[in-house]
């Protein structure tokens, strides 16, 4: 209170600066923000540059090369159609991103909507939506994803509506324990009594006062959904073959565990690198915006 | 030493010095940049004498409290200086010593001790857990806890009662009780009646003034309140930025102040009695031309009750009128109604019966301004022309907004300027509230408490309002500050010929400011006038309490407020009731609401009322 306090007096920054100044501090501030997020930055930047980093093409076959260990040409082995091992868990990292950064995107859009209106509407709205959710939520995860997914297909439209079914009735939970605190507040009031619609008090005076929520939402629900879609390949309802993808390459490869060990444990490397780099990054800002003390307004 | 006998204090205490402080100066940030936050304070306070120490937000009053309980805030250090309480230079204690030191000598009376309590713990069992009571048997303590309780005037059942079974009040004197229970020398009070009705906090102060003399304990107060100030101290220390501005005894300083700042201070607290302000001449023409003036809200017998149908109701068949260019004060302690009402008004509740128009000029559509229904089913234009500014800018601001946007979202809803003049007119109702332009681009937090009232104000007006609906505005304000609020408020209605239904539980701001007067009690209107009438008198027995409660900046007409029995004067002043009323009948007894009205003339009207006994102290404060 005393800092804001000064900084009125002596030099004037402006709300956009301290705004985007404040987003820099929390992530520089701790360094298990920092690594955390260095970590999701190096895989999003393998995915990219994978071509770059390697001369093979993660889906041709080779058969005569099958299910080698590492040689100075194949650095991680080929698996048993040989394929590099190393292109394929460098590839392996697109599938996985891009389906997470758009589940990930779904289920905490459609929590953060459905949290806010919940608790900006309250009454019986509020009442039956947090009933229904409470039904989902009962649902063992991966047991619904699998219903979801055999009923319908193994789409990537379809995984990424499946998640977002999942994990949006979790993020609208902590979402609309946010909101809660900020509704009964005077601006909330002010902008009802001017009779302003439910969508414009939700993005104009909820929506900025709990996106540091949202922000720690993102990266917490963004690991868990990594680890689900791999999980969802390792049973066969994700990326299909040849597709390169971490959760597959498990599911081909360990029969051939004691053969060609890095063909497992390459991607399974991969994958826990980025779920604790999201952890990291999620713990370090839910840290440094002090939203893990139920603190939610400036 | 702890004797309980009534005696007047420079008699026994002259030898013993409690508290010296000498040269205090306090410090936060750098060594190479620091910033001075006490600036060489030096006072004493002897036994059962009280020091006030007076300043505004910011001056540093509070952290020179904490320092005589060996506190500084992180990030603060001593620079220069010595904080000696009783014998021991407190600065320098151990964590150990420091314990035993606030649990014997010293002992705290914070602003909402209510905070303070634990909610899942009975109130006698939080008290018997006090450091000093632990070495006691569970008889002897229960005994010394009822003693403390009966100290403060709560009854012993209160021990078995849990905090939220306890008013504001209760809770504030459970924690007085709680720091006797040490049986201190010295007793820190911070701002100890602050946000309680006044009349509560008369209750308060008496009380802990008779305990102070009793018990022979050098009090520390810390307040802004000049009238709470003129009511308990002795002596009187003034602070502005850290820096110690006049130390002097409480008459002198407020017949004589030393300093310009003290003299902005006494001029800025408004008063119940004395020559009205300039700035509230509007009194006069108030009542010169109050035919004239176009009406703008009436309400008629409005009933709004929380929950069930046939519950209490909030507000109590309220009828009144408002004209433009009229300031209309509703008065009345919390629990009388008057927000509910705002915020019925806002269309922030429901009504539950009753009519309540804004009269609109020529068009006849009786619906137009009907404002019992919900802002949300209210057609734009009468949205706009109803503006609420609430009580606390702290909440009624976006945290994470520019102030421009607060300004801007209204002008923009409401259609009232688009383009290129929509910059234009946010920075006219910026210029409008003598607000500095360059901090349209801050965050609320960046703003001071009376900058942010003043955005407060400029979001309301800059919907081009007929009608502002003031809830408290000033309440959480300094008393210089609250001075400028009040004056821009003025100015504006003038400028704007705005109706303005000003909220408050303060006569004395209500005088500066309002033309007529509505009292509050238990949502019905018990009286009702222009301001120079309902000041000058006869009143409703509860404008009476309200009256007396008010604490005055000025040590002569405070004390006699703490004496509990009605004076002869007062009865003189009574209207509404038994005619035949002797002085006798009236201590002891309450007043009831009784059916009719008086109408004393020229508006002033007051509901009839009529004895009863006074019941046991149990429910009160």
């Amino acid at each position: 209170m005393s800092a804001t306090n000064t900084s009125a007096t002596n030099t004037s920054p402006t709300a956009s600066q301290t705004r985007s100044r404040a987003v820099w501090n929390a992530i520089r501030g701790s360094r298990v923000t920092t690594i955390g997020c260095v970590l999701i930055l190096l895989h999003v930047l393998i995915a990219l540059a994978a071509p770059l980093l390697t001369p093979f093409n993660p889906v041709a076959n080779d058969s005569p090369n099958a299910l080698m260990g590492a040689t100075w040409q194949h650095w991680a082995g080929t698996d048993q159609y040989g394929r590099d091992v190393l292109a394929r868990t460098l590839y392996g990292g697109r599938y996985a991103l891009i389906v997470s950064l758009f589940a990930t995107a779904a289920a905490v859009g459609l929590g953060t909507i459905l949290g806010c209106v919940a608790a900006l509407r309250g009454g019986w709205f509020d009442a039956v939506l947090m009933r229904l959710l409470d039904g989902i939520l009962a649902v063992p995860a991966i047991l619904a994803l699998l219903v979801v997914v055999t009923a319908l297909g193994t789409g990537t439209a379809i995984i990424v509506l499946a998640i977002t079914i999942i994990y949006a009735p979790q993020v609208t939970r902590v979402v609309r324990a946010a909101a809660q605190n900020i509704v009964p507040l005077d601006y909330v009031s002010a902008a009802r009594a001017r009779g302003e619609s439910w969508w414009s008090i939700l993005t104009g005076e909820l929506l900025p006062n709990v996106i540091d929520v949202v922000a720690v939402e993102v990266a917490l629900r963004a690991s868990w959904v990594v680890l689900v879609i791999s999980s969802l390949s390792f049973l066969g309802f994700g990326a299909n073959p040849p597709t390169p993808d971490w959760g597959l390459m498990v599911a081909e490869n360990r029969a051939a565990m004691t053969v060609v060990p890095l063909a497992t444990l390459a991607p399974i490397i991969a994958l826990a690198t980025l779920v604790l780099g999201l952890n990291m990054a999620a713990d370090g800002l839910s840290k440094s915006f002090g939203v893990d003390k139920g603190k939610a307004a400036a | 030493m702890s004797s309980p006998t009534v005696s007047p204090p420079q008699a026994q205490a002259t030898s013993e010095c409690a508290v010296d402080v000498s040269d205090l100066s306090i410090v936060y940030g750098s060594r190479t940049n620091p910033t001075v936050v006490v600036d060489g304070a030096s006072f004493t306070i002897k036994a059962g004498s009280t020091l006030a120490l007076v300043g505004e937000s910011g001056s540093g009053k509070s952290t020179v409290a904490n320092a005589l309980l060996g506190h500084l805030r992180s990030g603060a250090r001593l620079a220069r200086g010595d904080v000696e309480v009783c014998g021991k230079r407190v600065l320098e204690l151990s964590e150990p010593a420091l314990r035993a030191f606030r649990g014997t000598d010293i002992a705290l009376v914070p602003q909402n001790a209510g905070h303070a309590l634990t909610p899942s713990m009975r109130i006698g069992k939080q008290m018997g857990e006090l450091p000093a009571l632990t070495t006691l048997g569970p008889d002897e303590r229960q005994r010394r806890v009822e003693q403390a309780l009966a100290q403060v005037d709560l009854p012993r059942s209160f021990a078995r009662r849990y905090p939220h079974q306890l008013s504001g009040g209760q809770q504030q004197r459970v924690g007085i009780a709680m720091a006797l229970l040490v049986s201190p020398k010295v007793l820190v009070l911070d701002e100890p009646t602050t946000g309680l009705d006044v009349s509560t906090q008369r209750g308060i102060l008496s009380l802990l003034r008779e305990l102070s003399r009793e018990l022979l304990t050098a009090t520390a107060i810390v307040s802004h309140d000049l009238g709470v100030v003129a009511a308990m101290a002795d002596d009187v220390l003034v602070l502005q930025h850290g820096r110690q501005l006049e130390h002097q005894p409480t008459d002198l300083l407020f017949s004589k102040p030393q300093s310009e700042h003290t003299k902005e201070l006494l001029k800025a607290v408004p008063r119940l009695t004395g020559d009205l302000a300039p700035s509230a001449g509007s009194v006069i023409d108030a009542t010169t031309s109050d035919t004239r003036r176009a009406p703008l809200l009436k309400i008629d017998d409005l009933i709004i009750r929380y929950g069930a149908r046939d519950g209490p109701a909030a507000v109590d068949g309220v009828s009144l009128e408002l004209a433009r260019g009229q300031v209309l004060a509703i008065v009345g302690e919390s629990g009388s109604g008057k927000s509910t009402l705002a915020l019925a008004l806002a269309g922030l509740l429901k009504t539950s019966s009753g009519q309540v128009q804004v009269l609109t000029t020529g068009s006849g559509d009786s619906l137009a301004g009907d404002l019992t229904r919900a802002a949300g089913k209210r057609p734009r234009d009468l949205r706009r022309r109803v503006q609420m500014i609430f009580q606390n800018a702290d909440t009624s601001l976006n945290p994470r907004r520019e102030v421009s946007s607060a300004i801007r979202r209204p002008i923009r809803f409401f259609g009232t300027a688009a383009g290129r003049s929509l910059d234009e007119a946010v920075l006219a109702t910026t210029e409008d509230v003598r607000l500095p332009t360059q901090l349209l681009t801050r965050l609320p937090g960046q703003l001071s408490g009376g900058q942010r009232q003043r955005v407060g104000i400029a979001r309301g007006l800059a919907a081009q309002p007929d009608m502002l609906i003031a809830d408290e505005i000033t309440t959480a304000l300094d008393v210089s500050v609250q001075d400028a609020i009040l004056a821009l408020l003025d100015e504006l209605r003038r400028e704007r010929d705005l109706g303005c239904l000003f909220i408050s539980h303060d006569l004395a701001v209500v005088r500066k400011i309002a033309d007529h007067v509505v009292v509050l009690h238990q949502g019905r209107i018990v009286e009702q006038g222009p301001i120079a009438a309902v000041f000058a008198g006869p009143n409703h027995p509860y404008t009476a309490d309200l009256f007396n409660s008010t604490l005055e900046p000025d040590p002569v007409l405070a004390r006699p407020v703490l004496d509990h029995a009605r004076t002869e004067r007062d009865l003189d002043t009574l209207a509404g009731g038994p005619d035949d009323l002797g002085a006798d009948a009236l201590a002891g007894f309450d007043w009831l609401p009784a059916e009719g009205v008086v109408d004393l003339g020229g508006g002033h009207l007051v509901s009839r009322w009529s004895l009863s006994a006074r019941t046991p102290a149990e429910g009160t404060v």
